[in-house]
């Protein structure tokens, strides 16, 4: 589009030093893989709702927009591993049995055993816990709002591999517990060391971090390609939503940072490792250090960066390598059209 | 369906919503935006507001007035200092600030948010001039001064912050700076968030995404922040939700995208039901969302009416004296 290539060049013109690490080329491209389309029929009409007023719950009309459907499908992929992450550390339990169904291969929550084993996190600080509370809350209101959005199409949950333990059975056989996979990878742990993340609030707060913040660039990066404007509309609430919790964890992480330094360079390995995994460009940022905060992952023109979904996909499979279709959080894959990594160039 | 009427009828509430806020838009305009021939302000037909030229660079630019007052706030609150004088160049009226002081901040983590969000709003006002090139209007002129005259301090009146004689100084300490900024940033995000349908081009679309998540983080960080500060100091969350429903009170009471657009950040009675069951405890506040977890919009009539400061219908006020450049300038009733 003109447009695009006009921005293209207006952003190279714009470039400052720190613009200059980070890829626009996602504003003209990228979007290719997004185009598969589900043949599943919905329902009639192709609009929903909208949110003008917090009391009721506005009953939205599934969309028949093939790319839409492909998009809100992946977004609620992503959903059920964050809404059974807060759930589970609030309350000890996953999402609701009536809110995993759907298209697809339906998959359990793998809580795995013994240290790292997903449950009720018991929080030090009352604060983290209202924080925790509230955020599990908008996550589950976000499942319930996407599987009504999508109706019949609605893809069921996946397989979530949950744990922090040292060994867990999935459907491919034996795994790490991905949160410690994923620590180990980044070198925030030894090799064979675990990552519980429902242990207290420092490791929730981490836990917390490397999930948000790839659910905040997967909406920021998709919020481009959804052709239903009120389902564009109700994306960017969406997307909004996930920047104040991230905005939220994130302060939190840098204010406990100032008495734990460890934690400043824990976050940063662990971006580093996402933003290996997703390709060159820079679409991953730590929080900083005491002295240069960092809260707000953003680009050379304050604009938050934004992942493709097969980008998501080789964050939450933890696997660079180009047609991945499972590992990680998602050990039998992700429900829905797109769910293969690609090559990231 | 046996529900399909209700779902048409609720379709066609939210077209409804949407054509009236591109009615808002239309009405907002400048006479000269108009079609010739008569076109009737208010109200028209649906068919006639659709043929309003909204354009993309009208939406970034009416942006573009409120990234030059959050700007110019956090760059004076952290460093005493406003955007350079290359920044404000533009079409319409160029304006001056008044008042604007670095903030007396004594802890070293609001010291950062400060820092930080001064350098991200800095950064969207060079965007978005960088983007829209000769059409980007100038600053208009800006209130943001810290005294008695202070559009700060007829806000915290008006809000019952402070006493009707009082003065609210957003330089004065911390938890001021943090009540400053709050007044400000869930606007931000509800104006690009109601602008978000009304963008044309995917490029912009794309670009827009970016700076409404970056606006939902900072809110993020001051609601937190004064949420947490708020144990200790419990007035800030009483004064944090006065300022949410003065914002409230702003932006209409009445019309299609009315009601409550707004939310404060005491912790709230939260029901949650997992695998187990269902549960009910307090839970923060920090995120204010409709039932389905979503952000609110608000046009930019009504973004105006709170920047304004006049729930009437405006076209200056507030925190923009002379009013905002660009075609995007009344508010509404």
């Amino acid at each position: 589009m003109t447009k695009q290539v006009e921005l293209l060049e207006m952003l190279e013109r714009t470039e400052n030093q720190r613009a200059a690490r980070r890829s626009f080329i996602r504003l003209c491209g990228g979007a290719a893989a997004m185009t598969g389309g589900l043949a599943l029929l919905s329902a009639c009409d192709d609009d929903d709702d909208d949110d003008v007023t917090p009391a009721p719950t506005p009953t939205p009309t599934p969309t028949s927009d093939a790319q839409d459907i492909a998009v809100l499908s992946f977004a609620l992929q992503l959903e059920y591993l964050e809404g059974n992450y807060y759930t589970y550390a609030v309350t000890g339990g996953g999402i609701p049995a009536a809110l995993q169904t759907g298209a697809g291969t339906q998959g359990a929550v793998i809580p795995g055993s013994g240290n790292g084993a997903a449950r009720a996190v018991t929080f030090g600080d009352p604060v983290i816990a209202q924080y925790a509370r509230e955020i599990a809350a908008d996550e589950l209101a976000h499942i319930t709002f996407l599987r009504t959005a999508l109706g019949a199409a609605a893809p069921a949950q996946p397989t979530i591999n949950l744990s922090g333990s040292a060994a867990v059975t999935t459907p491919g056989g034996q795994a790490v517990g991905a949160f410690t996979a994923a620590a180990r990878a980044a070198g925030v742990i030894g090799p064979n060391d675990i990552f519980d993340p429902f242990l207290n609030d420092q490791n929730f707060l981490i836990g917390s971090y490397l999930l948000t913040d790839v659910g905040v660039s997967a909406y920021r990066g998709s919020a481009r390609l959804i052709t239903n404007k009120t389902f564009l509309e109700a994306s960017a609430g969406i997307l909004a939503t996930e920047c104040y919790h991230d905005g939220v964890i994130r302060s939190a992480l840098y204010s406990r940072g100032l008495t734990v330094p460890s934690i400043f360079t824990d976050i940063q390995r662990i971006s580093d490792a996402r933003d290996g995994l997703d390709g060159p460009a820079d679409t991953d940022q730590g929080i900083g250090t005491a002295g240069n905060a960092n809260l707000v992952p953003t680009d050379g023109n304050g604009l938050v960066l934004g992942r493709t979904a097969p980008q998501v996909l080789n964050v939450v499979y933890q696997n660079a390598t180009p047609g991945t279709t499972a590992g990680g959080f998602f050990p039998a894959g992700v429900n829905g059209s797109i769910r293969a990594t690609v090559a990231n160039t | 369906m046996t529900d399909s009427r209700e779902l048409i009828a609720a379709l066609d509430r939210r077209v409804e919503r949407r054509d009236e806020r591109r009615e808002f838009f239309r009405a907002a305009f400048g006479m000269g935006a108009l079609a010739v021939g008569g076109a009737t302000l208010g109200f028209a037909k649906r068919a006639d507001a659709q043929t309003a030229t909204i354009t993309d660079a009208d939406i970034f630019n009416f942006a573009l007035n409120l990234e030059y007052l959050e700007a110019q706030f956090y760059a004076y609150a952290a460093t005493g200092n406003g955007l350079a004088a290359n920044l404000l160049t533009g079409t319409g009226t160029q304006g001056a600030v008044t008042g604007g002081q670095k903030a007396n901040l004594t802890d070293p983590v609001v010291i950062q948010y400060a820092r930080e969000i001064a350098a991200d709003e800095v950064a969207h006002v060079a965007f978005l001039r960088s983007q829209l090139t000769t059409s980007a209007v100038a600053q208009p002129a800006i209130n943001i001064a810290g005294d008695a005259t202070g559009a700060f301090t007829a806000a915290a009146r008006a809000a019952g912050v402070v006493g009707t004689t009082d003065v609210f100084n957003p330089y004065a300490d911390d938890n001021s700076f943090l009540l400053g900024a709050y007044l400000f940033e869930d606007v931000g995000v509800t104006a690009y968030k109601g602008a978000a349908p009304l963008i044309t081009s995917n490029a912009f679309l794309d670009a827009s995404a970016g700076i409404l998540a970056a606006e939902a983080f900072h809110a993020g960080i001051i609601r937190g922040a004064l949420y947490a500060r708020g144990v200790a100091t419990p007035a800030l969350r009483v004064n944090a939700d006065r300022i949410s429903d003065a914002r409230d009170a702003l932006d209409g009471v009445t019309g299609a995208n009315s009601g409550d657009l707004d939310q404060g950040i005491s912790s709230v009675t939260t029901p949650l039901t997992s695998s187990l069951g269902a549960t009910s405890a307090p839970a923060s506040n920090f995120v204010p969302t409709d039932a389905n977890g979503i952000t609110f919009s608000r046009t930019p009539q009504q973004v105006l009416n709170i920047v304004y400061l006049n729930r009437a219908a405006a076209t200056m006020g507030g925190f923009f004296p002379n009013g905002v450049n660009g075609t995007i300038r009344a508010s509404v009733a």
